[in-house]
């Protein structure tokens, strides 16, 4: 059952990977193989180009997803995949760790992309390193070749027509010792950073939580969001998770990420890389961020920005 | 009673590096090293948990011979020894080759509650060494643990993570192996005093010849290149007219209206 394997916790993911794993096939010459948790989703997998299901068994009620390892390590050592790709999410990055441990092979975390090297059916395989200031390519000599892909780095896979596809049930997990005791699902967050076109986004240089305001109010202004650096949500708790940009954060693309008290070390940089300009207020002028920035202010912020909301008011007239 | 492994790495601090921007290459001539960020949380909690709850912390590091400098560093910060588990060869190692190194070096030697490892280094950010040193060493784990409480049996430890979906609290028995979040606390700035102690801290010397194995990497790495960005870089000052400046460009570029 050699072919191009694909892991992933929910079903957008394994449709993102499932249309690389689909393009892979192809310069492989091999098929498609994808996990699923329930009948449903393997069906649905299948229509959209797996050429097999494996299904995981139901899991009893104090197990956690990552209780599948053995039973995943197993498949893959007894089928022998030619590539095995794994969803980015925390969960997924801990499985991946794991397999790739029992099966002494080597895994590329955080791939962003790879090329194929299609006489040798390798990939050459990209992550960043140093915080995002360097990517560096790797290449798996051993089988199956791992990669950890964060989400949406593909386009989802499309819908084919008259697809068949095996099904092929896979035993129980053993029960883990990590017992599950208590679960409290997140709320989902309404606002979503990766859509903004402009972002005000607020670092620790911002003094305390009423501050914030300031930032609301200048987003408010220029219709945009409010997003900031990890410390921020991490450590302050002063806005959700899904706010804070950067490697380990979310990867936005708005037309003007304002950073207000934003030192623009590197790993938050590797976050707002892809804005189209990026405008950065730090008393600082040594600050990072000026090196990162189109345009930049040496300057208080709680000077600074309260004029620019006077000025802004003024010029588009809101 | 716990004892306690942390492991950190000595990594390049990565605000040191500097980029050639011609030819994409890094230059890494006048780089300095610090304790890798995240894992200053393992070993706090480390520490946390010893002064609670008695017993031990051992530092453990994979690391080049000349690393030597992360050991005083490492041992300011609390644990009672460290293990220095280095070779010539250890540079760039694969984390799959780190957790294996890591894995030789504790079944070979140490008896342990606990093994605490950060959420991610702060050069590859792979996080892939807890867990995998987890599989072989052959114990459970929970890795983005926000939370850790030795549960009154002691048998026990409790671990509260925080992942993509929301919060799942486990239990796990001891022996078992956690990685941290940053957010599980603040780590201490050492104190004078504790600069000055941790030199005379032990530390057990572990070299490739104690091990009695050699480590090949599964991963080649075939390039490195590094992140660019073309920018404007303006600078202004903080007063009115410069604001007004910024504002026309925006304007100008259309991402304002
Ligand atoms: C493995 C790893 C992953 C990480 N991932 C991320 C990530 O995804 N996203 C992320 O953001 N960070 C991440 N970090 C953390 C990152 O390295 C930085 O620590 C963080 O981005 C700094 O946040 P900050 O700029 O808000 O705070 P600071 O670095 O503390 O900067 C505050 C800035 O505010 C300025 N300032 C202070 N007062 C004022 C004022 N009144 N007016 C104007 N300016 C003022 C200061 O000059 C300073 O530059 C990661 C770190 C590691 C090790
Ligand atoms: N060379 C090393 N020596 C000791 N521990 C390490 C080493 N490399 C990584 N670790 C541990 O593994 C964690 C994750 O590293 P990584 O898998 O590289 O992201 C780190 O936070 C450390 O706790």
């Amino acid at each position: 059952m050699a072919g191009i394997w694909i892991f992933a916790e929910n079903r957008e993911q394994t449709l993102e990977l499932l249309n690389a794993g689909r393009n892979l096939a192809q310069d492989f010459k091999a098929k498609v193989v994808t996990f699923a948790l329930n009948v449903h989703l393997a069906e649905e997998y299948i229509n959209h180009g797996s050429d097999e299901v494996l299904l995981l068994p139901l899991l009893g009620q104090d197990q956690s997803l990552e209780s599948y390892v053995p039973v995943i390590a197993e498949v893959a050592r007894q089928e022998d995949p030619d590539v095995f790709f794994i969803g980015g999410t925390q969960r997924g990055r801990e499985i991946a760790a794991r397999v790739a441990a029992r099966l002494n092979t080597g895994l590329c975390g955080g791939c962003t992309g790879y090329k194929v090297d299609q006489k040798n059916k390798l990939l050459l395989m990209n992550r960043m390193i140093l915080g995002g200031a360097a990517v560096q390519t790797v290449v798996c000599t051993t089988r199956p070749q791992m990669a950890v892909i964060p989400p949406r780095t593909f386009e989802q896979a499309p819908l084919m027509e008259g697809r068949q596809g095996k099904v092929i049930e896979l035993p129980a997990a053993q029960p883990s010792a990590v017992k599950v005791i208590n679960r409290t699902p997140k709320v989902q967050e309404s606002v979503d950073l990766t859509e903004a076109k402009i972002i005000v986004s607020v670092g620790r240089g911002m003094e305390k939580k009423e501050d914030l305001s300031l930032a609301l109010e200048l987003a408010g202004v220029l219709g945009g969001e409010v997003g900031c650096s990890r410390p921020v949500a991490e450590e302050l708790h002063w806005l959700p998770e899904e706010r804070y940009m950067g490697i380990s954060g979310k990867k936005v693309k708005p037309d003007l990420y304002i950073g207000l008290g934003v030192s623009g070390q590197i790993q938050h940089i590797t976050g707002i890389r892809d804005s189209k300009i990026i405008f950065g207020i730090n008393r600082d002028e040594n600050a990072p961020i000026f090196e990162a920035a189109d345009y930049g202010i040496v300057g208080d912020l709680y000077e600074v920005v309260p004029k620019l909301i006077k000025e802004l008011k003024v010029l588009l007239k809101k | 009673m716990l004892n306690i492994i942390a492991c950190f790495k000595w990594v390049v601090d990565e605000a040191d590096v500097k980029i050639d921007a011609k030819s994409r290459a890094l230059l890494m001539e006048r780089v300095g090293y610090k304790i890798s960020d995240y894992d200053r949380n393992a070993i706090e909690e480390a520490v946390r948990l010893q002064e609670q709850h008695g017993g031990n912390v051992v530092a453990a590091t994979v690391g080049p011979s000349t690393a030597k400098q992360c050991l005083k560093d490492a041992l300011s910060r609390g644990p009672e020894r460290a293990d220095f588990i280095n070779d010539p060869s250890f540079v760039d190692l694969e984390p799959e080759q780190t957790a294996a190194i890591l894995a030789t070096a504790i079944k070979a030697k140490e008896e342990y509650d606990l093994i605490i490892c950060g959420e991610g280094s702060s050069d590859l950010y792979a996080q892939q060494v807890g867990p995998a040193l987890a599989e072989r060493l052959g114990i459970p784990c929970a890795t983005c643990v926000n939370k850790l409480t030795l549960a009154e049996s002691k048998k026990e430890i409790i671990a509260e993570r925080k992942l993509d979906d929301g919060m799942e609290v486990v239990s796990m028995p001891l022996p078992a192996l956690v990685t941290v979040l940053p957010d599980i606390n603040t780590p201490r700035i050492p104190t004078l005093k504790q600069v000055l102690g941790a030199a005379k801290k032990p530390v057990d010397n572990i070299t490739l010849n104690d091990l009695g194995q050699t480590y090949k990497p599964c991963l080649q790495t075939t390039g490195i290149l590094a992140a660019t960005m073309e920018r404007r870089r303006l600078k202004f000052g903080a007063d009115e007219k410069n604001i007004l400046v910024i504002i026309g460009a925006l304007l100008k570029e259309g991402v304002i209206a």
